[in-house]
C-alpha cells in the first residue's frame, strides 16, 4: 500500500509564521481572559494610614548631631544620626504630635500632642517619656525660653498660648493669640516669642484677609505686640535672621485674592505665595510705633510654588531656604540679593509683584512629596527637608545646595490608596500654573476662613465661605448651594473647569482623592466631657434646641444637617438665590465666622444679627440667657 | 570725719523718732502734692470715670474714650476710631497674669491686648447687655456688671454667663461694681444690696439692708447701710469688703458690719460713687470729696479742693471728732470723686472734671501731721 499523501495545509516555509501567528493570539486571549478576569485596575494595597510615619517637622540637638523628627500618623520622635542617616531612637508619644521643642542644655525634649492636648516630655539621650504635661485645646508649635524653665505652647483650637512651668509641670498662664496659632519662635536674644497664626482675624467677608503675628515679650510673659500681615493667611513657620543681618523674620504665607471671580485663575495671580519679612519692634517704645513688615512672593510669573511652609535661615544668614509644600520645592534665597530686592522696590508695591522671585530665588530643589518643614545644621553644612507624605528625609548640602541623598525613616514601602489621595490632595500641578492644591484653601484638611467668589464671573456676587474637610463623607450633598450631590462630582470636573482650570484628577486619581477626604476624621470635641455628660447650661441648651425645632433641619441622625437646602433669610444683597444646604454642624466651635458667607463672625450673631425675619427658627423670643445656653449646646456637637 | 558721720546718724535717728509718734498716731498717709490731667493738657473729656494701674502705667476711662499716662504724661488716647468698643468708659481692669486690658463701655466691654482691641457686645457675644459699668478679673474669667445683670465669660471655653433674677437674688439686675476675693466674688447692685459669689460652690449669698428702709437707717451696724449701693472693693489685708452706697458706707468683716455716715464721722458725704481699700485704708469716693479711713484709729482724712483759690484742703477727723485743717498749695482737680487706683504710695482718683495724681511727701507729712497734733 502506498502511503496517502497528506493534504499539506500550509504552504512549504509557512509553518514557523504560522506557529509564531498562533501564539501572539493565544497571548492575546490569554491577556484578554486575564484581563475579563480581574477588575480594570488592580485593587490598591490596602495600607492603614496610622501605619505610614507622616513626619512634619524636624529639629537639631544642641550638638548637631541628632535631628529629631515628629511623625503625626505614627505618634512617634525619631531621632536620626545625621553622620549614618538612620533613625537611632524612637519613642511613642501623644496622639497627632506636632512638633518638638529641645530644652536650652539639649538635655530634654518636648513635643506636642495636638488631639491629646498635651506635651510628652523627653530624656534626649534615652527617649524615655519622663512626664506628660497638660496643655490647652490643640497644641501645636512650643518653644522654651532662653532659661528652659517657661515652656510656651501654642494652642490651635483654643486660639491661645499655654506657658507651662517646667520645674512643677503646670501652667501658668495663657495669652491670647488671634487665631489657630501654628508655630511659636523663640527670638534669637531670648526677648521675645513669635507666633505665626495660621486664619486670619475674623472679619467682613467684604475685605481682604488679615493675619497676625503675635510677640510676647519673655521677661514680662505678656503679648506686646500683634503685628497685623494684610492680604494674607496661613501663616505657617518662623525663621529668624541671625542679629548680624538684622535680627528679621521671615514667615511663609499664602496671599489669596479671594474676593476676585476665581474665574481668573485662568489669568493667573489668584492665589500666590510668598513671605512676609518683619522687622520687630524691639521696646516698648518702638512698639508703639508697630513692627515694620514687608511682603514679597516666591513664584514666578508664569508659575507658582504653593504652600510656602518651612523656613530656616544658614547659621551666617547668606541664604534662606523656604519649603513649598503644595509643588514639592524648597525654594533657595540669597539674602543680599533679598535685601536688596527690599530696598529698591517700595514696599507698599511688593506684595503684587511676580517679577520679585526671580531677583533673590537663586535655586528650586526637588523634595519628595510634601516638605513640610526644613532644619538646617548648626555647623551649616547640611539642610534636611521634611517629606511629610514620603515618610523621608531630603538631605540638602550647602552651600551648593545639592540634594545629596533621600533618607528613608521606615514607613511602608507601598502606597495606598488613602496615601495617594493625600498626596493628589497636596498637588498643585493640577492647578493652571500651580496656583494652589486642595490643601492652600482647605489647610489642615479644614478651612482658610475666608469667603470666596467661586463661580460666578461677576465681581462680588455669591461670595460664600470656604467650609471644612473633617467629616464631611456623609454629609452630602456639597457646595453651598447643595448643587453637588457626591464627592466625586465636587472634587471631580467642577474643580477641573471652576477652580484648576486644568485638566484635573482623572478617574482614578479622582477616586483616590475622594477616598482621603472621605476618611478625614473629625477632631476630638473640647467643649464635651470625657463622658459625654452635658454641664447644666449645655443640658438646657440642648432643651432650647430641640424646643425650637432646630432639629427639623439640623437632623442629629445625620450629622445636624437634613442634607437639604433651606432659605432661612440670610442671603446678602448680591446672593442670586436665598438657598442653600444647610450645614453640618460637627464641631461648629471650630469653624468661625458663620452662615454661607461668613457674615456672622459668632454663633451669636447668626441669631442677634442675621435672623430678622425669624426664619432661621423662631428665635426673636429668646432671651439671652436661652441663647448663651443654645450655643454652649451647639459648641458640644 | 568717723566721728562727725556718726553724729550726723545719731541726729537723723532722733528726728526720725521724733516725728514718728504723730505719723504712728495718725496712721493713715497725707497727699499733699496733686498733679491733675485736664482737657487743657491732654485729657479727651474731663469727667473720668474709671482708673486703673497696671505698674507704671495708668489707665484711665473718661466720657470720652480711653486714656493711657506713661511716665507722668498722656501717652495715648484710645477712641472707637482705633477700636474701642464705645467713647464712654466705664471702669478698666488689667489681668494681673496676662497683662491684657479689659474695659467696661457703654457699647459692650472691650479687650485691649498687644496693641488691638476686641470687642464683645450683646449682638456679637454672650454679653447681657451693652451698658456695662464695672469690669474685674477672676483667674480666666472676666466678670461684667451691666444694666440686664451680671455677665461672666470664661476666656479659656469661650462660655458666656448670665446673673440675673432669674438664677440669682438679684432684686434688681443693674449692677454698679465688682470686687475679686481669693475666693468670692463681689457685686455691688443698684438697689439689690450686696452679692456674694461662691467661686468652688458656684451659688450666691445676698446682703441687704435689714431696716428695708430707703431714708432711714433703723439697724446701724446690723447690715448693709443702704440697698442702694454704687461700688464695692475687697481688701485682700484685712479679708474685709466694702460697699459705696448713696446713703453711707458700710464694710463687713465676715462677723460684723462697720458702717459710716458723714453725720457722726469724717466721712464727707454719705452720697458715695466708689470705695476702695488696702491695708487699713479705707476710701469713699463721695460728691464732696475723697476721703479717707484708718481703720484702726478711726481717723478720717478728707481732700477736696479749697474754697477758690485753687489751693488744696486737707480735713482731719479724729476718733474724738476733733476736726483739724490744713491746706496745701495743689488739689485734687474736683470734689465730686468717681473712683480711685492705688500706684504704690500714690493714688489716682477720677475726679468730675479731671483726672487727680496724688503724690505722697513725707517730709511734708511730718510738718502737717505736727501741725495737725499741735495746731501749731
Amino acid at each position: 500500500m502506498s502511503p496517502v499523501p497528506r493534504k499539506r495545509l500550509l504552504p512549504s516555509g509557512m509553518f514557523p509564521l504560522a506557529l509564531l501567528l498562533t501564539s501572539v493570539m493565544a497571548m492575546a486571549l490569554c491577556a484578554y481572559w486575564a484581563r475579563a478576569a480581574q477588575p480594570e485596575t488592580l485593587p490598591p494595597p490596602v495600607v492603614p494610614q496610622s501605619n505610614y510615619l507622616t513626619p512634619v517637622e524636624a529639629k537639631f540637638s544642641r550638638d548637631g548631631m541628632r535631628l529629631y523628627v515628629v511623625c503625626e500618623d505614627d505618634d512617634s520622635v525619631l531621632a536620626v544620626d545625621v553622620r549614618t542617616q538612620r533613625v537611632v531612637a524612637r519613642a511613642k508619644v501623644g496622639h497627632k504630635p506636632k512638633d518638638v521643642a529641645v530644652s536650652p542644655d539639649g538635655k530634654t525634649l518636648y513635643v506636642s500632642n495636638e488631639w491629646s492636648d498635651t506635651v510628652s516630655e523627653l530624656d534626649a539621650a534615652t527617649f524615655a517619656v519622663r512626664r506628660t504635661l497638660a496643655t490647652g485645646w490643640g497644641p501645636l508649635g512650643l518653644t522654651t525660653d532662653q532659661t528652659g524653665k517657661v515652656l510656651y505652647v501654642a494652642n490651635s483650637i483654643g486660639n491661645d498660648i499655654s506657658l507651662l512651668d517646667l520645674s512643677r509641670g503646670v501652667e501658668i498662664k495663657r495669652l491670647a493669640s488671634w487665631r489657630s496659632p501654628h508655630y511659636l519662635q523663640l527670638s534669637r536674644d531670648g526677648r521675645r516669642v513669635y507666633a505665626a497664626n495660621l486664619l486670619p482675624h475674623l472679619g467682613s467677608p467684604d475685605e481682604s484677609p488679615v493675619s497676625e503675628l503675635t510677640v510676647i515679650d519673655t521677661q514680662k510673659q505678656r503679648v506686646t505686640e500683634r503685628i497685623l500681615i494684610p492680604g494674607v493667611l496661613e501663616l505657617r513657620h518662623i525663621a529668624e535672621a541671625p542679629s548680624q543681618r538684622g535680627a528679621y523674620l521671615l514667615v511663609p504665607f499664602m496671599r489669596p485674592k479671594n474676593l476676585n471671580p476665581l474665574i481668573q485663575v485662568a489669568q493667573g495671580w489668584i492665589v500666590t505665595h510668598g513671605m512676609a519679612v518683619v522687622w520687630p519692634a524691639t521696646n516698648a517704645h518702638e512698639a508703639a510705633r508697630h513692627s515694620k513688615v514687608a511682603q514679597v512672593l516666591l513664584d514666578d510669573a508664569d508659575y507658582y510654588y504653593a504652600g510656602a511652609n518651612g523656613a530656616a535661615f544658614t547659621p551666617d544668614g547668606r541664604y534662606a531656604l523656604v519649603t513649598h509644600s503644595e509643588a514639592d520645592i524648597v525654594s533657595v534665597i540669597d539674602t543680599n540679593k533679598l535685601e536688596r530686592r527690599l530696598r529698591q522696590v517700595p514696599t507698599a508695591d511688593l506684595p503684587n509683584r511676580l517679577d520679585s522671585a526671580r531677583e533673590f530665588v537663586v535655586q528650586r530643589l526637588p523634595t519628595r512629596s510634601n516638605p513640610a518643614a526644613v532644619a538646617i545644621s548648626p555647623d551649616g553644612q547640611s539642610a534636611y527637608v521634611v517629606n511629610r507624605l514620603d515618610d523621608s528625609l531630603t538631605a540638602v548640602d550647602i552651600p551648593g545646595f545639592n540634594v545629596r541623598t533621600r533618607i528613608d525613616l521606615g514607613g511602608p514601602k507601598v502606597t495606598s490608596q488613602l496615601r495617594q489621595g493625600e498626596r493628589l490632595f497636596h498637588d498643585a500641578r493640577f492647578c493652571f500654573q500651580g496656583q494652589f492644591a486642595c490643601f492652600s484653601c482647605h489647610p489642615d484638611n479644614h478651612f482658610d476662613g475666608v469667603a470666596w467668589n467661586l463661580e460666578t464671573p461677576q465681581l462680588g456676587r455669591d461670595r460664600v465661605m470656604n467650609r471644612t474637610l473633617r467629616g464631611v463623607a456623609e454629609t452630602a450633598p456639597y457646595k453651598w448651594n447643595g448643587h453637588n450631590p457626591d464627592l466625586e462630582t465636587q472634587c471631580g470636573p467642577r474643580i477641573a473647569k471652576f477652580l484648576f482650570h486644568s485638566e484635573g484628577f482623572n478617574a482614578k486619581q479622582l477616586a483616590d482623592l475622594v477616598a482621603f477626604i472621605k476618611s478625614i476624621p473629625l477632631p476630638p470635641n473640647r467643649h464635651l466631657a470625657a463622658g459625654g455628660q452635658l454641664t447644666a447650661a449645655q443640658e438646657r441648651g440642648r432643651e432650647v434646641f430641640f424646643r425650637k425645632a432646630c432639629d427639623t433641619c439640623h437632623t442629629p441622625a445625620t450629622h445636624y444637617t437634613a442634607q437639604i437646602s433651606s432659605d432661612v433669610g440670610t442671603a446678602a444683597k448680591y446672593d442670586t438665590s436665598g438657598l442653600f444646604d444647610i450645614p453640618q454642624l460637627d464641631r461648629t466651635y471650630e469653624k468661625p465666622p458663620y452662615l454661607h458667607n461668613g457674615q456672622a463672625l459668632s454663633l451669636e450673631e447668626i441669631w442677634t444679627i442675621y435672623n430678622p425675619g425669624d426664619k432661621h427658627g423662631v428665635t426673636s423670643d429668646m432671651t439671652k440667657e436661652q441663647l448663651n445656653d443654645l450655643v454652649e449646646f451647639l459648641k458640644t456637637l | 570725719m568717723k566721728g562727725t558721720q556718726w553724729k550726723r546718724w545719731l541726729l537723723g535717728a532722733v528726728a526720725w523718732f521724733a516725728f514718728l509718734p504723730p505719723l504712728a498716731a495718725q496712721n493713715a498717709p497725707l497727699y499733699t502734692r496733686w498733679e491733675n490731667y485736664t482737657t487743657a493738657n491732654g485729657m479727651p473729656d474731663d469727667k473720668v470715670l474709671g482708673v486703673a494701674v497696671d505698674g507704671d502705667r495708668v489707665w484711665a476711662g473718661t466720657e470720652n474714650g480711653l486714656v493711657l499716662i506713661e511716665k507722668g504724661r498722656i501717652a495715648k488716647v484710645f477712641q472707637p476710631a482705633d477700636g474701642l468698643a464705645h467713647r464712654v468708659v466705664t471702669g478698666i481692669a488689667v489681668d494681673p497674669k496676662t497683662g491684657d486690658v479689659w474695659i467696661s463701655t457703654f457699647g459692650g466691654l472691650s479687650l485691649y491686648s498687644g496693641g488691638q482691641f476686641h470687642n464683645y457686645t450683646n449682638l456679637t457675644s454672650g454679653l447681657a447687655n451693652d451698658i456695662v459699668y464695672a469690669v474685674a478679673i477672676q483667674d480666666e474669667y472676666v466678670w461684667a456688671a451691666t444694666t440686664a445683670g451680671i455677665s461672666r465669660f470664661n476666656t479659656r471655653t469661650g462660655e458666656w454667663s448670665i446673673f440675673s433674677e432669674k438664677n440669682a437674688p438679684l432684686h434688681e439686675p443693674w449692677s454698679y461694681g465688682i470686687a475679686v476675693a481669693e475666693k468670692k466674688v463681689y457685686v455691688a447692685v443698684w438697689g439689690g444690696g450686696v452679692l456674694e459669689y461662691d467661686i468652688a460652690g458656684g451659688f450666691w449669698k445676698p446682703y441687704n439692708d435689714p431696716d428695708g428702709e430707703m431714708e432711714l437707717v433703723l439697724f446701724r451696724n446690723q447690715g448693709l447701710l443702704h440697698d442702694i449701693v454704687s461700688g464695692v472693693a475687697y481688701n485682700r489685708d484685712t479679708k474685709m469688703f466694702w460697699a459705696s452706697t448713696y446713703f453711707g458706707l458700710s464694710g463687713y468683716d465676715g462677723r460684723n458690719w462697720h458702717n459710716y455716715l458723714s453725720t457722726d464721722s469724717g466721712l464727707a458725704s454719705d452720697f458715695i460713687n466708689a470705695t476702695q481699700s488696702r491695708g487699713d485704708e479705707v476710701w469713699a469716693c463721695t460728691d464732696k470729696g475723697l476721703s479717707n479711713l484708718s481703720f484702726k484709729t478711726n481717723t478720717w482724712v478728707t481732700y477736696r479742693p479749697g474754697p477758690g483759690n485753687g489751693r488744696g484742703e486737707i480735713v482731719i477727723t479724729g476718733p474724738d471728732k476733733k476736726v483739724t485743717k490744713l491746706d496745701t498749695p495743689t488739689s485734687l482737680a474736683h470734689n465730686y470723686i468717681l473712683n480711685l487706683a492705688f500706684q504704690g504710695q500714690d493714688i489716682w482718683v477720677a475726679t468730675a472734671t479731671g483726672l487727680s495724681h496724688g503724690i505722697r511727701e513725707s517730709h511734708k507729712e511730718g510738718k502737717l501731721d505736727e501741725h495737725a497734733r499741735t495746731g501749731r
